[in-house]
């Protein structure tokens, strides 16, 4: 990093920017100072970022003509619908809801035994809760990959081969330590006082769970709902394995599938990689403001 | 049911389940189609988790052996002795592949598959060469086409059971069928004979040649990728199933119907034991009954195979999209068929190959199949020596 | 605490109270069963399942029939198994070192107060919302020698056989992946960045510290359990990165992208070989735990307390 020097113009001008809602922590006045090799890195990084995505949207606006014949990069010349409607045709949304059922039938188990686990880690004590944490922690290390054979092997004699529910047991299952992990840290986080004074208005620990470290641990609920979300969401390997039927699958494996018949028509695969991809874009573009107010708010306690 | 996805059988193939439907609807069935390499993992999922289809689409050989010694699908030696004329409909050579332990496992179907050398004319015309004889002329027409900016050869190396057609050819030229029948027999060493290292050495004197078109090795046979590029003029030649004919007279853009598609048998080796009339390829498809289907189930798939699969109509349908039925007595048809040339010549192939050996990775069991394709893959990219290759392979007779 | 009471009833209340609390913090421990059932079925069996099935003969059609330690002894002898181990491992590394800077550098980046970089921040993010499979099948179609980049670009140097040469799909596999995750780890390093108190830099500044010196004497060590957390879910993760790579290469081009978890996959589900597999699957678990041991020893003794602490 090359050194960049403090000017007063700058200064002011940080003063005068308002910033990200809820403060910025530590850095506002630091950061003006990285001003150039950073915002070189950060557009020359946004390039790298942005160009995938173009040309993923304008190449699934063109005809499979149109694609073998122009410029890869140039806007299509004639732009049309035509790919997402036979992508749309091929049973996407049939897809997007199973993706979505095995989402939330994942995240929100998780999230809630996990929560329930890390309130008792951090305010309990005992040898068997010290157990339950080592558990969970050596769990971390453990790659879902590694035991699918015998999850294979469990849901066929559980009767749920090909089955959404087949999809989310294990997923639970193997997003809980670091659920508990990143939760427990936060629980920890929060001081002992307002525990403490929670015990002195006569509140059970059940209650100051809910009551108390419930929303305090927000931002990191959040965060967790999020990435084990994205992680199911994403699934490729359980779905792979455990499921079958066209009407079961979830949105990658209907986008490898996809891709497999229709290989050729570079376009339309495109269209359905958009397609699968426009839901989360909309939740994300919805719930950013969300997201950053619970991320930030956690951290001007 | 469960069948490929891809054309034209996809098509044929719905319309014969959709006839059949109509006409005994106590007994539909029901089709899933799938991509062919994801089909060849995910039946063997189905059939471990016990929901596999009823009728269970497959090659026979080694795959199928692996079914039967697992009980999971019906034996039907009794069944076809029952129905004589269904079984005398069929080419008796398609039996073999669907044999195991003397038993019959499976019904032949579809068509014969062998492979053939495809070229594109228009391109050979301009270069004014002529397709390869022998493997001086594959060499020399290397150099021509190179010299044109053409690749000389299409492949989908990706799918490596398309580079393993090289070999198959290549092995039963230059060695005759016996090396591979040892190689299947699992005798010891047997893929330590010298006419395998040979096959490797020309495979990677092809390679090193730029043989192939750039880039093989991330070209799918399963996107038809490879086929578009004979089509479209960037490849001069390939070796393919017969398959493709009619997937490339559907996809052509008028190709084949312009008689641009030239076809030859694979061409002769100099020194070589192999009878240059062998074949190689698919003697059939085959199709199967799932011993763990209701015996409903199982009734009305016998009557699916009996009444519903090789009718008239398929049979037109095959022979239409330049496939060679396995149906005895069709000769007068071909010879109407506008694509008689084509049909005549893997008839002919089909009929009077001396041997026709079955593609090595259905022949073989799975677990050496999938050793096979993966040291083929490396054999292509020269990341193995031929030696290496014969090594590796040897480390798997008897699996 | 009250102080209006004398010593001894003071005592006895006292003692009262922490046996009450004991009392109240064991009875926690019936919060965790519901967690400890879903991990312990679902996790814990088929680890142990696993276990089990490498010393048997399955070829996931069939029945199930015991093989000794046939199975590792031939996937131990197989070099097949180091080259996966190698490259997962040679993955694992260079995408760390990859990896970590850009994230540690954007995240610092974003903490930071300029509007705009709030609205970079929302576009870094794209890539984590594609799954991998979508990911993998863009950039193949990107990559494309003949309709993708290259010649949009007009860059020839592009136009190379990128999924077709062993050493290029293999920088490639590591480039797509960066592509993909870089964005969440700069989200961690930047709820850590921002998590810094802003006393620390004032004092640094007082002291006349540079930029750079403030980088690495207050940034860098304050970050430093951030790292240990991004690294981890990084080196982790890594053991796992099934589905960008089977869908990109299918571990190709020959063995040269064919890493552990997807060797286990293809000897399992393509080679009918279940044993064998698990034996990977084993090893797979084995060097999870191992690095995971390695990370939390890393992490420090003080990895209870909170590291406001001492402020």
């Amino acid at each position: 990093m090359s050194t960049v020097l403090k000017s007063n113009t700058q200064e002011a001008r940080t003063g005068t920017i308002g910033g990200p809602p809820a403060a910025t922590g530590g850095l506002g006045s630091r950061l003006k100072r990285l001003n150039i090799p950073g915002g070189l890195g950060g557009w020359i990084w946004l390039a790298i970022i942005i160009l995938p995505v173009y040309y993923v949207v304008i190449t699934s606006l063109k005809t499979q003509a149109g694609y073998f014949g122009q410029n890869p990069l140039a806007l299509p010349a004639s732009p049309t619908l035509e790919n997402y409607q036979m992508v749309l045709e091929a049973d996407f949304a049939t897809y997007f809801m199973n993706s979505a059922i095995v989402t939330l039938g994942s995240v929100i188990p998780t999230v809630l035994v996990s929560f329930m686990a890390s309130f008792a880690i951090v305010r309990g004590s005992g040898r068997f809760l010290k157990l339950v944490n080592g558990v969970f922690l050596m769990g971390l290390a453990i790659p879902l990959q590694a035991t699918i054979i015998p999850i294979y092997l469990m849901i066929i004699r559980l009767n749920l081969y090909d089955s959404l529910l087949a999809l989310m047991l294990p997923s639970i299952a193997f997003a809980i330590p670091l659920t508990v992990l990143i939760l427990s840290n936060f629980i920890r986080d929060v001081p002992n006082e307002l525990f403490e004074s929670m015990r002195l208005d006569g509140c059970s620990e059940w209650q100051t769970m809910w009551r108390l470290a419930l929303p305090l641990t927000r931002p990191a609920i959040v965060t967790v709902a999020i990435y084990n979300g994205l992680h199911v969401w994403n699934g490729f390997l359980l779905p792979l394995v455990l499921t079958q039927s066209p009407g079961l699958r979830v949105l990658p494996l209907g986008l490898w599938t996809f891709q497999g018949e229709f290989s050729v028509n570079i376009p339309a695969v495109l269209a359905s990689v958009v397609l699968s991809t426009l839901p989360i874009l909309v939740l994300y573009v919805i719930g950013r403001r969300q997201l950053l107010a619970g991320l930030t708010a956690g951290f001007s306690k | 049911m469960w069948y490929l996805s891809g054309e034209p059988n996809q098509t044929t193939m719905q319309k014969a389940v959709d006839a059949f439907n109509s006409a005994n609807s106590a007994d539909k069935i029901n089709v899933t189609y799938f991509q062919n390499d994801a089909y060849k993992t995910k039946i063997k999922t189905a059939i471990g988790a016990n929901q596999a289809p009823t009728i269970i689409y497959g090659w026979g050989g080694g795959g199928l052996k692996t079914y039967a010694e697992a009980n999971q699908v019906e034996d039907l030696t009794s069944w076809l002795e029952q129905n004589q004329d269904l079984k005398k409909k069929f080419f008796p050579s398609s039996f073999g592949a669907a044999t195991i332990n003397g038993k019959i496992y499976a019904l032949p179907n579809q068509y014969v598959a062998p492979i053939v050398l495809f070229y594109n004319k228009e391109l050979f015309q301009k270069a004014g060469v002529q397709p390869p004889k022998s493997w001086e002329d594959i060499m020399s027409l290397v150099k021509t086409f190179n010299g044109m900016g053409v690749a000389p050869f299409s492949l989908g190396g990706q799918s490596r059971w398309t580079s393993m057609m090289w070999l198959e050819y290549l092995l039963d030229r230059i060695g005759g069928p016996e090396v591979f029948k040892a190689i299947f027999e699992g005798k010891p060493n047997a893929w330590m004979d010298p006419a395998v290292i040979e096959t490797g050495t020309k495979v990677q004197e092809l390679v090193s040649a730029d043989g192939f078109i750039k880039g093989f090795s991330s070209i799918t046979a399963d996107s038809q990728a490879d086929q578009a590029l004979l089509f479209s003029g960037k490849a001069a030649m390939m070796l393919h199933g017969s398959w493709t004919y009619g997937a490339m007279k559907k996809a052509g853009q008028n190709f084949v119907q312009n008689g641009k598609l030239g076809f030859v048998p694979f061409p002769t080796i100099a020194g070589g034991k192999g009878d240059p009339k062998n074949g190689v390829g698919n003697p059939a498809a085959y199709m199967s009954i799932s011993s763990k289907a209701s015996d409903k189930e199982k009734e009305s798939a016998k009557k699916f195979f009996k009444d519903g699969i090789l009718t008239e109509t398929v049979i037109d349908a095959y022979i239409n999209s330049g496939s060679v039925p396995i149906v005895n007595g069709i000769e007068d048809k071909l010879n109407t068929s506008e694509d008689r040339e084509f049909l005549n010549f893997v008839y002919d192939m089909a009929k009077n190959a001396p041997n026709f050996q079955q593609s090595w990775d259905q022949a073989l069991s799975p677990t050496a199949a999938e050793a096979l394709l993966n040291n083929i893959d490396q054999l292509f990219l020269k990341s193995i020596t031929p030696q290496q290759f014969a090594e590796n392979m040897n480390g798997t007779l008897g699996k | 605490m009250s102080n209006a009471i004398s010593t001894a009833p003071r005592a006895t209340a006292r003692i009262k109270e922490s046996r009450q609390t004991e009392q109240r913090k064991a009875a926690l421990a019936w919060l965790t069963l519901p967690a400890l059932f879903f991990f312990l079925v679902f996790a814990v069996i088929p680890l142990a399942g696993v276990l089990i099935l490498s010393f048997t003969s399955w070829d996931g059609i069939g029945a199930i029939g015991a093989a000794g330690l046939d199975n590792w002894f031939s996937v131990l002898a197989d070099p097949g198994l180091y080259n996966a181990l190698g490259l997962t491992f040679l993955i694992m590394i260079v995408s760390w070192l990859v990896q970590t800077p850009i994230s540690l550098l954007l995240g610092v980046f974003t903490a930071g107060s300029q509007r705009y970089r709030a609205a970079l921040a929302v576009l870094y993010f794209l890539p984590l919302l594609l799954s991998s499979a979508a990911v993998a099948i863009a950039f193949k179609a990107l990559l494309d020698p003949n309709f993708g980049l290259a010649t949009g670009l007009g860059l020839p140097f592009l136009a190379q056989d990128w999924l077709g040469v062993p050493h290029l799909a293999l920088g490639l596999v590591i480039f797509v992946i960066a592509w993909q995750f870089v964005p969440f780890h700069t989200l961690i390093y930047q709820g850590g960045v921002r998590q810094i108190p802003k006393s620390l830099y004032e004092a640094a500044q007082i002291d006349g510290a540079g930029t750079i010196k403030q980088f690495f004497h207050i940034t860098l060590p304050q970050l430093k359990y951030t790292i240990i957390t991004s690294s981890t879910l990084m080196v982790v993760g890594s053991l796992t990165y099934f589905d960008l790579i089977f869908v990109l290469t299918g571990g190709g081009p020959g063995n040269s992208t064919r890493i552990l978890a997807l060797d286990m996959y293809l000897r399992g589900f393509r080679a009918n070989l279940m044993g064998p597999a698990s034996v990977i699957a084993v090893i797979l678990v084995i060097i999870g735990l191992a690095l995971a041991l390695f990370l939390q020893r890393l992490g420090g003794k003080d990895k209870q307390g909170s590291q406001l602490e001492g402020l």
